[in-house]
């Protein structure tokens, strides 16, 4: 399964790049191919294209806070969490969104 | 009525607007706290020859931290209604502070701009050859224009009246009354890492640090500050009473954790109080109640001008620079000796990371509640 995803916490510093480490390392333990943008306070990092988005099968946006670009999403199947849950439950998250997306 | 909340998002929006917020409050906090420190003061206005550079400091700073309300309202106006929300947001914002509403009313305000700008945008229907007028015209002048007569007429007065009691009444507190609020802050803000406890504590602290009163916001971040130190603190106590109380993972996890709780960054630790999480807590949450107690207490609610920063806040607080220094201290060593007396003894196996690799299985449950899901 190719995921893709935005990771964007409050202060911008930490809890956004721990997300991304816990959701990349619970997706690659499933076996599935995953990127993550990250938009902290230093701005929008490992951009996504609309091309990687659209090829992908399921969207996670883990964020506390409003990010740039969700209309990106629009057309998609899309998963929103708090940045706590991807943090806390990562490989359970993987796993619910397998059943989401039926693969 | 949960689904109510839910979509309403009051917190995501007050988040968003909190982080945009911060790099403002730390830039012109530090500004202000060195122009201060060589003897300037904030003007009202600098007048040409009138004024010298630590005054220009002080005023460029204090004129930043004076418009915190705008900020707060602009912000989550725009995270309510997207970039429609911007000017009602900063005429509402702007309108809170002419009221002296403070960031109270900036808030509130921020929430009403940014509701209206959306409702403008949905329900005012316009004929096609004027659709290039929504945006630049009709939105803002009719959001801005009624949540702004909102502000003055309605709202900004009990606010200014609310915020004007509870800063008095903060500024007031004695000694045992600021170690209880001090406690209290150091308790909550470490309770649970980085959770909605401690964000919610944050935004009350940051409320009244725009306000004028420092030392809660202080309070919190110290807190923040030395819990992981003291993590790494508990090791060195613990092999000095020949107990091993890190698996060699989480040793490795504390050499990165230490030093980024040295500038205020907590979640480092998560990693190693979620293996142990009532012990972890207890000794975090000893730890900020001595240290929050000790702050309020000695600098009579004083703080830091800054809020965020860890040991780089220090210098911002003035003459009570030591005191900030004493209760990072103080909770370092509380959490430190408190986690190392009552964490488990390790076996040899444990500490080699047998106990690690069912990681995926101890994990926590989802939270269902925590979950959108759109197609």
């Amino acid at each position: 399964m190719k995921i893709v995803g935005v990771t964007a916490c409050t202060i911008g510093i930490a809890h956004t790049y721990l997300a991304q480490q816990k959701l990349e390392d619970a997706a690659k333990a499933a076996g599935d191919d995953i990127k993550i943008e990250t938009q902290g306070t230093i701005g929008v990092e490992n951009a996504l294209t609309q091309q990687e988005i659209d090829d992908a099968d399921i969207a996670i946006l883990a964020v506390d806070v409003k990010i740039q670009g969700e209309e990106r999403f629009a057309n998609h199947k899309v998963v929103k969490v708090s940045t706590e849950t991807a943090i806390k439950s990562p490989n359970k998250l993987i796993a619910k969104m397998h059943e989401i997306a039926g693969k | 009525m949960k689904d109510f909340w839910k979509k309403a998002n009051f917190k995501g929006h007050l988040l968003t607007a909190i982080s945009y917020m911060i790099p403002i409050v730390c830039g012109a906090g530090f500004i202000i706290a060195i122009g201060m420190a060589f003897g300037g003061k904030s003007q009202d206005a600098l007048v040409m020859g009138k004024f010298d550079f630590f005054q220009a400091m002080a005023t460029l700073g204090g004129k930043a931290l004076g418009l915190l309300p705008v900020i707060i309202s602009t912000g989550i106006a725009f995270s309510i209604a997207g970039k429609p929300g911007i000017a009602p947001g900063f005429v509402t914002g702007l309108a809170a502070v002419s009221i002296s509403a403070g960031f109270i009313g900036g808030i509130i305000g921020g929430y009403i701009a940014g509701w209206l700008a959306f409702a403008v945008l949905k329900y005012v229907k316009v004929p096609s050859w004027a659709k290039g007028l929504m945006p630049t015209l009709i939105v803002p002048f009719i959001a801005s224009l009624l949540s702004g007569l909102l502000m003055v007429y309605v709202i900004g007065t009990p606010v200014a009246w609310f915020t004007d009691w509870l800063t008095r009444v903060l500024t007031g507190l004695n000694g045992a009354s600021n170690l209880l609020l001090g406690a209290v802050i150091g308790v909550l803000s470490i309770v649970d890492f980085g959770g909605p406890i401690n964000k919610t504590v944050f935004a009350f602290a940051l409320t009244l640090q725009a306000q004028g009163i420092n030392g809660p916001v202080t309070a919190l971040q110290l807190t923040n500050t030395a819990t992981p130190i003291g993590f790494g603190l508990a090791y060195l106590i613990a092999k000095l009473l020949r107990k091993n109380i890190y698996t060699q993972d989480e040793v490795e996890t504390l050499k990165s954790a230490v030093p980024m709780g040295v500038v205020n960054i907590v979640e480092g630790s998560i990693p190693i109080v979620m293996n142990d999480i009532v012990r972890g807590i207890v000794a975090a949450g000893l730890g900020g109640m001595c240290e929050g107690a000790v702050l309020m207490t000695m600098t009579n609610g004083q703080g830091a001008t800054v809020p965020f920063g860890g040991v780089l806040m220090l210098p911002t607080m003035g003459h009570n620079w030591w005191v900030g220094l004493l209760a990072i201290a103080v909770n370092v060593l509380v959490t430190g000796i408190v986690y190392a007396l009552i964490k488990k003894n390790l076996t040899a196996e444990e500490v080699a990371g047998v106990s690690t690799a069912s990681a995926s299985q101890e994990e926590e449950e989802l939270d269902l509640d925590d979950i959108q899901i759109s197609e």
